[in-house]
């Protein structure tokens, strides 16, 4: 019997596979077979469910693949399909061998997901409308005062728009901890006397690396180096042993006036 | 200067209690060992303490290691398991399969691939031995029984059904004739259980149960599920005594509906492994609504405590808490926070930190440490006896969590998001509970286990894939090699009068020694 459905599964995501990952715009685009989506549902939780949560909406140590633009957007399949096969190393994620009709289930089953996430009451998920607890007016203070948060950003700099680019969840994620891009500089003395300077490229106990202005990347044995690292980042690491949970919400709405 | 000194340890090559039973329990099949020539456990031995008493490579000698051999899986997951060793061979798994190594050059002996299923896939701790049987637990909650000369399978008996949802990645306790073998299983409603199965027959003996299965009257769990004993335990021969630590409540973040302590979910409980009655058991976590699982290695030590004479059980848990009891009792000695925690309001009379309601989960959200994969997790922690140290690698994190009543009261019935957390090994004084040292470790969490030698070193790995020899008695590094992210716990033995040290890096195990003298 699972043999059976195993092969309907295949043939089923054979043909979905023209859809995710050719690049003809002529393709139409087909809901998925509750096959398909068993088997992706199969799939998902056998493979991906411990750290993207077992609903695909965010686990342990996996982000919420329905929010994931990779999964959304249907032109990205072949960098879904290098992701999954090669893995994220770096980030934790290991490489999956998946057939393609697994993977194409797969994509299939997170983007049902994804439309039962938006639907009125679905457990797992966090609306726009749960984070509206917040004083802006305090969070202001907050934000100019103890959260010191105004030595770095500025409401008409940096921030300008905020609101209008960022809401919910994503803002109040990215408003504890902006954990993308490169934000750390690396200044690194060399025993020569020559200074090198760039972002911060890579770091641990025994190896300091940067990218330099011509996009290079430079690694020495840390030991042998002087070097000076600035993250902005660690002011916001800092501040969540600091914030109340009062807070938190009063600078997050705050923050949602800034549009 | 303190008045706690230990003077039971973990001497697997003097023969301690424990250790006699061991080689009494693997009976014909570790008959040669002499002890520190194997590793036939998954703590190595019954103490839980994964402190060797081989001192060939040293703090002065540490920094000429060098590979001796490495063993490629071939596979995408990362090794967890911790490696066994029996009669000269190696036993090494991830999840649907096991590998037989030969200790002294790492090549392949056999090779044991478990049919497809549709179980989890999360991780595998590793097998047990008995006699010439190697057994496996299965991610769809199955033990398979495999001849140890050829992998070949000579039962397979299913633990529990893994279609309702339970899942297994538990390496078994052997203590006698009891294999005592445990499940996880958090995304359903499904009371904790652990299974004692008869090495040779593969048949149950007794199910214990942490949280009362269905059709049980009153509410002894105040309706709550969960407390799945998913580590393995440690054994106590003169009380013949397991210990284990039991698994976070079910619905996982979702407290209304389970108001109450929710025993025995979060706890550390005393078992006799003849019968499955429960001696006592001690709540790490009452009322956990941030999935804290306390199946953290329940370390056993014979020391002292206040100046007499105790036996203890100590546990760095998931919450963030280090705990010392008397293991004759159960009764709290230590309650003390070792990574970052700010969801207790203080500790109650009997040991227990006192959850915040205010850091329940709700629906605008609350900033919580540790987050959901908490102050520590399965990685093992080590206990040095000469140095009265609990080496353990730590995690200060914070996490937001999320809960409304349309989330449901099943499974996980809520949402949480990890928002940044760092790594450092941490040596605490079991005595005090104070931080002697701490080693940063990098951002993220480390998934490495630590082993301490009696020689002054610790192992252990980084979050960016180093595995580094620290020296125990300050934290300073000694010795380091960029393997891959390190997700299990290293074990070492001594083969031919060379000692060697293992460790899993990525999907590979490696295995160093001092360089081979001509």
């Amino acid at each position: 019997m699972r043999k059976r459905v195993s092969n309907l599964a295949e043939s089923v995501g054979a043909v979905v596979l023209v859809h995710l990952f050719a690049s003809s715009a002529l393709a139409a685009p087909q809901p998925p077979t509750a096959a398909q989506l068993q088997t992706g549902q199969r799939v998902f939780a056998a493979q991906c469910g411990f750290c993207h949560g077992r609903d695909a909406m965010g686990g342990e140590t996996g982000p919420d693949l329905t929010k994931s633009p990779l999964v959304r957007d249907e032109a990205a399949g072949d960098r879904l399909r290098a992701v999954v096969r090669d893995g994220r190393v770096d980030k934790g994620m290991p490489a999956f061998r998946l057939t393609d009709a697994e993977l194409a289930a797969v994509v299939a089953f997170v983007r049902d997901q994804k439309v039962k996430a938006e639907s009125p009451g679905a457990r797992r998920s966090v609306s726009v409308a749960d984070l509206q607890t917040g004083d802006a007016e305090a969070g202001r203070r907050y934000f100019n005062g103890a959260g010191r948060c105004a030595q770095c950003h500025s409401p008409t700099g940096d921030l300008a728009g905020l609101a209008a680019r960022l809401q919910g969840l994503q803002l109040l994620q990215r408003m504890l901890y902006p954990s993308s891009g490169r934000a750390a500089k690396v200044a690194v003395d060399l025993p020569s006397g020559e200074t090198v300077r760039g972002a911060l490229a890579y770091r641990d106990e025994f190896t300091i690396a940067l990218t330099d202005d011509a996009g290079r990347y430079r690694s020495w044995p840390a030991p042998q180096v002087k070097f000076k690292v600035e993250n902005p980042l660690e002011a916001h690491a800092e501040q969540l042993g600091k914030y109340t949970d009062d807070d938190m919400h009063n600078v997050l709405a705050y923050l949602q006036t800034l549009r | 200067m303190t008045t706690c000194t230990t003077f039971w340890r973990t001497c697997r090559r003097c023969g301690s209690a424990a250790v006699v039973a061991a080689a009494f329990a693997l009976g014909t099949f570790a008959a040669a060992q002499s002890g520190a020539d194997a590793w036939t456990t998954y703590h190595g031995d019954y103490t839980g303490q994964r402190h060797s008493t081989l001192t060939q490579i040293d703090p002065a000698n540490v920094h000429q290691i060098t590979l001796a051999w490495a063993f490629a899986t071939g596979q995408t997951a990362q090794i967890k398991a911790t490696p066994i060793l029996a009669s000269g061979v190696v036993y090494i798994t991830s999840p649907d399969h096991v590998w037989a190594i030969d200790a002294r050059s790492g090549h392949q002996i056999w090779h044991y691939a478990y049919p497809a299923n549709e179980g989890f896939h999360i991780g595998h701790r590793g097998v047990a031995v008995y006699k010439d049987s190697v057994f496996f637990t299965t991610p769809d909650a199955h033990l398979v029984a495999l001849n140890a000369k050829d992998g070949k399978v000579k039962w397979n008996v299913v633990i529990a059904d893994a279609k309702k949802g339970y899942w297994s990645t538990n390496a078994p306790l052997l203590v006698r004739n009891h294999l005592l073998v445990g499940v996880a299983g958090d995304f359903d409603n499904l009371p904790g259980i652990l299974t004692s199965v008869d090495p040779e027959t593969g048949q149950t003996q007794w199910v214990f149960y942490s949280t009362p299965p269905p059709g049980t009257p009153g509410s002894p769990s105040d309706n709550a599920t969960g407390g799945q004993m998913w580590m393995t335990g440690t054994y106590d021969p003169q009380q013949n005594l397991v210990f284990v630590g039991t698994g976070n409540p079910t619905p996982v973040l979702n407290g209304p509906a389970r108001a109450g302590d929710n025993r025995w979910t979060d706890s550390i409980l005393a078992i006799d492994p003849d019968t499955g009655r429960l001696a006592w058991g001690f709540q790490a976590t009452r009322h956990d609504t941030h999935d804290w699982d306390a199946a953290e290695v329940p370390v056993l030590v014979d020391g002292s405590f206040n100046g007499a004479p105790a036996k203890l059980v100590m546990q760095a848990s998931r919450n963030g808490y280090f705990y010392v009891l008397d293991r004759t009792t159960g009764r709290s000695l230590l309650t003390k926070p070792f990574a970052t925690a700010n969801w207790a309001t203080g500790i109650d009379q009997d040991g227990r930190p006192i959850p915040n309601p205010a850091k329940e989960p709700a629906r605008d959200g609350r900033l919580v440490a540790p987050d959901e994969s908490g102050g520590t997790n399965y990685r093992s922690p080590s206990f040095d006896p000469k140095m009265g140290l609990l080496l353990v690698s730590s995690h200060d994190a914070y996490g937001i969590y999320f809960f409304r009543p349309d989330h449901g009261a099943y499974g996980w019935a809520g949402a949480d998001y990890g928002v940044f957390g760092k790594s450092a090994l941490r040596a605490i004084d079991y005595c005090t509970g104070e931080i002697r040292w701490s080693h940063d470790l990098g951002e993220g969490a480390s998934g490495a286990g630590v082993l301490t030698t009696e020689s002054g070193l610790t192992f252990t790995g980084d979050t960016a894939g180093n595995v580094m020899a620290l020296r125990t008695s300050d934290g300073a590094t000694l010795w380091h090699s960029g393997i891959g992210r390190v997700g299990n716990s290293p074990i070492t033995y001594l083969l031919d009068g060379r000692q060697y040290v293992l460790v899993g890096g990525g999907a590979s195990l490696f295995a160093w020694a001092l360089p081979e003298t001509r």
